[in-house]
């Protein structure tokens, strides 16, 4: 987080946009392939478009994707069945049970209904960061001196914990799903916004000029100038987003809650019910894996023109 | 100079330039481009200015189309005084291939700014397949800009300035980064398309030939900061030929007059 901030001017939030990443944004940056804005714009990617590099050569199937990112995780399970089969350590039990606890707790629904719930805040206040954070990104990226007056607050913000944030959110405005979903929405708001600011930031000066002299009305050139110009951008910043938004979720849940899969876990392991509390997290795991697979179609979707384009 | 200050002559000039001067910078890094600039444009006419690379011709073009505003000087567009991009006018950018949208296919890039000026989606279209058609690019309308080779992606951006129906199109070195055939087949799409449509043409290029071959007027723009330093009448009418004009004594003559006085600074 703290090395993002070294190449960039003070005035310009968006270039640490990708500092929360950790490695996960795996967008490249389009302006840096463009040009004029794009070094600026680029700074604080530089990991991750070096991660990204063989995959923008040659985008492989939908099908080759999956087969190259499933083979692993098989063999971590067949691994992890066949170690811990004889686990005799009362907090190691083995994956066979895990698993039945798993089976159990899903068909009776106990744990069903807490992934059910875990999730209605997951999208309901992933959502409502996307709206805000492309809507105020989308701003704040045209208009240079707004973006210099907020500058501070959103670093200020960004650098907070978003999980040392739950109790108190959730001590201030109770227990129900509504504070739960805002602390979700709270926290993946941040890497939505310096996304979307980065990614306006990088739109084509040339475009822009195109735009101007062409007369095209502020409303049409948000829509289908700046927006899709700084989607692939955005995108990454969802992308970043959605395991913060797992991990607040689940967090967010293990206070004072009676629901959900943040519930169930800690209330198992409260109970020493140790196998339910594996089956807990790992389903939190599969839930996650399953959502960015599921996003991984949904981008490729979204940007064709972005990875056909960047692929030539 | 072609100052012309009887009033039936002013209704004809759809373009006028009257000591405009343009900066870059302030204090220290204060960067004069353009000094006490006069042009003149009349309705129909093909202009070009032509000058060294880096004189500022760009900037000039910024200043023409409203997306800079000179710090002296006054630029009157169909009679009106400029202060942002004028309606009349439509660009066609030096690096054309970053004006189009990779988003859009080129019927969507060509019909895109008709959207802003109130055209239903089936005019639009209609508009746009017309002129992808006219520069050669007919039922190409559903490939996108970076499926297109450089010399298309420039018809494609000709295309849309066209379709955009202005009175006058800015060109700026629209042709200096394609190769030389597609470069002369282009200047002579591009003459064909304004004999045809009677669109008034000001294209900005540092290539003398390319002036001299496409214009009725040249511009010779100089020095530092840039100004007019010559205005030459090419007279070779309607009927060019990449061959025959340029082989034309008055062609040569024009040529040797201009890098005469490009030389001089
Ligand atoms: N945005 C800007 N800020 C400061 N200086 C600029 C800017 N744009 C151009 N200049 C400077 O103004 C001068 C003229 O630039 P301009 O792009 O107008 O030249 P040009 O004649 O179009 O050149 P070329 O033939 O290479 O396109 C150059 O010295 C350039 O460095
Ligand atoms: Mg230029």
């Amino acid at each position: 987080m703290t090395s993002a901030t070294a190449p960039a001017s003070p005035g310009d939030v968006g270039t640490q946009a990708n500092g929360t990443t950790s490695g996960t944004g795996s967008q490249p940056s389009r302006a840096s392939r463009r040009g004029a804005s794009g070094g600026r714009a680029s700074g604080g990617r530089a990991s991750g478009g070096r991660q990204a590099a063989p995959r923008r050569k040659k985008p492989p199937t939908a099908a080759g994707q999956l087969l190259q990112s499933t083979w692993l995780i098989v063999v971590v399970l067949v691994l992890w069945w066949v170690l811990s089969a004889r686990s005799t350590n009362f907090f190691i039990p083995s994956l066979q049970q895990i698993l039945e606890a798993l089976g159990t707790d899903l068909t009776n629904g106990v744990i069903a209904g807490g992934a059910l719930y875990s999730l209605s805040n997951l999208f309901v206040g992933l959502a409502i960061a996307v709206v805000l954070g492309v809507g105020l990104g989308l701003v704040l990226g045209e208009v240079g001196w707004l973006r210099r007056v907020v500058d501070p607050v959103i670093h200020f913000f960004r650098c907070i914990p978003q999980a040392a944030l739950v109790p108190l959110i959730i001590g201030t405005f109770g227990i129900g799903q509504g504070p739960k979903m805002g602390t979700i929405a709270f926290a993946c708001f941040w890497p939505i916004l310096l996304n979307t600011i980065d990614g306006v930031l990088g739109v084509e000066p040339t475009v822009r000029h195109f735009s101007k002299v062409y007369r095209v009305p502020k409303p049409l050139y948000f829509r289908r100038v700046v927006l899709p110009a700084a989607l692939p951008q955005i995108v990454a910043g969802v992308r970043v987003a959605l395991p913060i938004g797992i991990t607040v979720m689940v967090v967010s849940e293990m206070f004072a809650s009676t629901e959900g899969l943040g519930f169930y876990i800690l209330n198992s392991s409260a109970t020493f019910q140790v196998p339910q509390t594996w089956a807990g997290a790992l389903l939190v795991g599969v839930v996650g894996y399953l959502l960015s697979v599921l996003f991984v179609f949904a981008e490729r979707r979204l940007l064709r023109w972005y990875y056909a384009s960047g692929a030539k | 100079m072609t100052i012309q200050d009887s009033p039936a002559a002013a209704t004809t000039h759809v373009m006028q330039v009257r000591g405009m001067s343009m900066s870059y910078g302030t204090g220290a890094a204060f960067n004069p481009i353009l000094q006490d600039l006069d042009l003149d444009v009349v309705a129909g006419e093909f202009v070009s200015i032509v000058g060294p690379s880096g004189v500022g011709k760009t900037t000039l073009l910024r200043c023409l189309s409203g997306l800079l505003t000179p710090q002296a000087g006054t630029i009157t567009v169909s009679g009106d005084e400029v202060h942002g991009p004028h309606p009349d006018l439509a660009v066609v950018f030096q690096d054309y291939s970053r004006s189009l949208m990779p988003w859009m296919t080129t019927r969507e890039n060509v019909a895109f700014p008709l959207q802003g000026k109130g055209l239903g989606k089936a005019e639009r279209n209609a508009l746009a397949d017309e002129n992808l058609a006219a520069v050669g690019l007919a039922g190409q309308g559903d490939k996108y800009p970076w499926e297109m080779s450089g010399g298309m992606q420039q018809r494609v951006a000709i295309a849309r300035a066209l379709a955009y129906q202005a009175k006058v199109l800015l060109m700026d070195e629209p042709f200096a980064s394609v190769d030389a055939q597609t470069r002369f087949d282009l200047e002579d799409l591009v003459l064909k398309l304004q004999h045809e449509l009677g669109v008034t043409i000001l294209l900005v290029t540092h290539d003398i030939d390319e002036a001299l071959y496409l214009a009725d007027k040249v511009v010779v723009i100089a020095e530092k900061p840039a100004t007019v330093v010559d205005v030459i009448e090419t007279g070779f009418g309607e009927d060019r030929d990449q061959l025959a004009t340029k082989a034309d004594p008055r062609f040569a003559e024009a040529r040797a007059r201009i890098m005469h006085r490009l030389k001089k600074d």
